[in-house]
């Protein structure tokens, strides 16, 4: 005798639904209220924490730089420059420090971030200089750039 | 240090004051009526000075000679090893490190060095000790700084789980992602070194 069909009594369950469960339990254990406990609440709140987490892997980066912006502009001002001169000026005189070290200069490094602040004031003056005079390459000893070729 | 050069301004000589003769305008442009000015003192107006504050330079020749004092002081310092701890800018796996000796380090990238080995990071942006800087332009020489590091650990990163889900529409999917195992995490910075002094420019 063949089996043509599969006896409708035969039904296949489920065995590992325990740790299914704790898989996710697992990520919401540091969470408060019932929704460290139980499933159906925290299966909500672990979907939101996912989803928040890999948003905010992408915002981390603008809100790192505008913190560090707003280091390095209220440093500047303390030795009386403000932040789009600064960084303008620095760039002009080849020095390729980014907005993190900046800013860690300044809480870290005081006199070099002071030392990093003249150089660019007197790069400002040497720009108004050349401003006044003619098309020709700047005079000033700050404002020559290094050729690495 | 630059912030000699604070002072260097500060000490320049004497400050001449010179009537503007012309508009500060014309002097850039090149229009044929210029000839048509008159010398003279200018009447003082919106336009006839620049919107920034008059600067004057110190005078170059006594400036010149203060930077190569500085310099002179700053070669003595490092050839007598006057410094005590030394810190350094250094660019590596694309991010710019604040480093000191017995640092660590944390990166998410393949090297291909293995646990123990040592390496030298090269690209150096700045080096400092207390009394004085190098600011590199944008970087300082091979032969001036030596930042050297030990390859410590090399482990699996954390799962980063990326999630997408959207709300009564039966859409969600999830990636875990470790970064392949063989990939250093961790660096210690050691023995920073100037062999050579600096020539004055």
């Amino acid at each position: 005798m063949v089996l043509l069909s599969l006896p409708c009594w035969l039904r296949s369950r489920l065995t590992d639904r325990f740790w299914r469960v704790q898989a996710v339990l697992k990520h919401a254990r540091h969470f408060r209220g019932r929704k460290n406990r139980c499933f159906k609440l925290a299966i909500r709140s672990v979907q939101r924490a996912f989803v928040k987490t890999t948003k905010a892997r992408r915002k981390k980066k603008s809100f790192m730089r505008e913190l560090w912006i707003t280091r390095i502009e209220a440093a500047s001002l303390e030795h009386g420059l403000k932040y789009p001169a600064f960084i303008g000026n620095l760039l002009k005189c080849q020095v390729d420090l980014n907005r993190k070290m900046l800013a860690d200069l300044a809480i870290y490094e005081p006199k070099t971030f002071k030392s990093l602040a003249a150089l660019a004031q007197r790069r400002r003056q040497e720009g108004f200089l050349a401003a006044l005079g003619d098309g020709k390459e700047p005079e000033g000893i700050f404002s020559r750039t290094v050729h690495h070729y | 240090m630059m912030a000699a050069a604070a002072c260097g301004r500060l000490l320049g000589a004497g400050r001449r004051r010179a009537a503007a003769s012309l508009l500060w305008s014309t002097v850039r442009s090149q229009r044929s009526q210029s000839t048509s000015l008159q010398q003279g003192i200018i009447a003082k107006t919106s336009l006839s000075s620049p919107p920034w504050p008059e600067v004057k330079l110190p005078d170059p020749i006594e400036e010149a000679k203060y930077h190569a004092e500085v310099v002179q002081k700053v070669n003595e310092m490092i050839a007598t090893g006057q410094y005590g701890r030394l810190f350094a800018v250094v660019h590596f796996a694309s991010k710019q490190w604040k480093v000191t000796s017995e640092d660590l380090i944390l990166m998410e990238n393949k090297l291909p060095a293995e646990c123990g080995d040592r390496i030298r990071l090269e690209k150096v942006l700045m080096v400092g000790a207390d009394d004085f800087t190098l600011i590199g332009r944008p970087l300082l020489g091979k032969d001036l700084v030596r930042v050297e590091a030990t390859v410590i650990e090399k482990t699996e990163s954390w799962p980063k789980i990326n999630m997408k889900f959207w709300k009564r529409h039966n859409y969600q999917k999830k990636k875990s992602k470790t970064t392949a195992p063989s990939h250093p995490t961790a660096f210690m910075a050691q023995s920073h070194r100037t062999p050579s002094q600096l020539t004055a420019q």
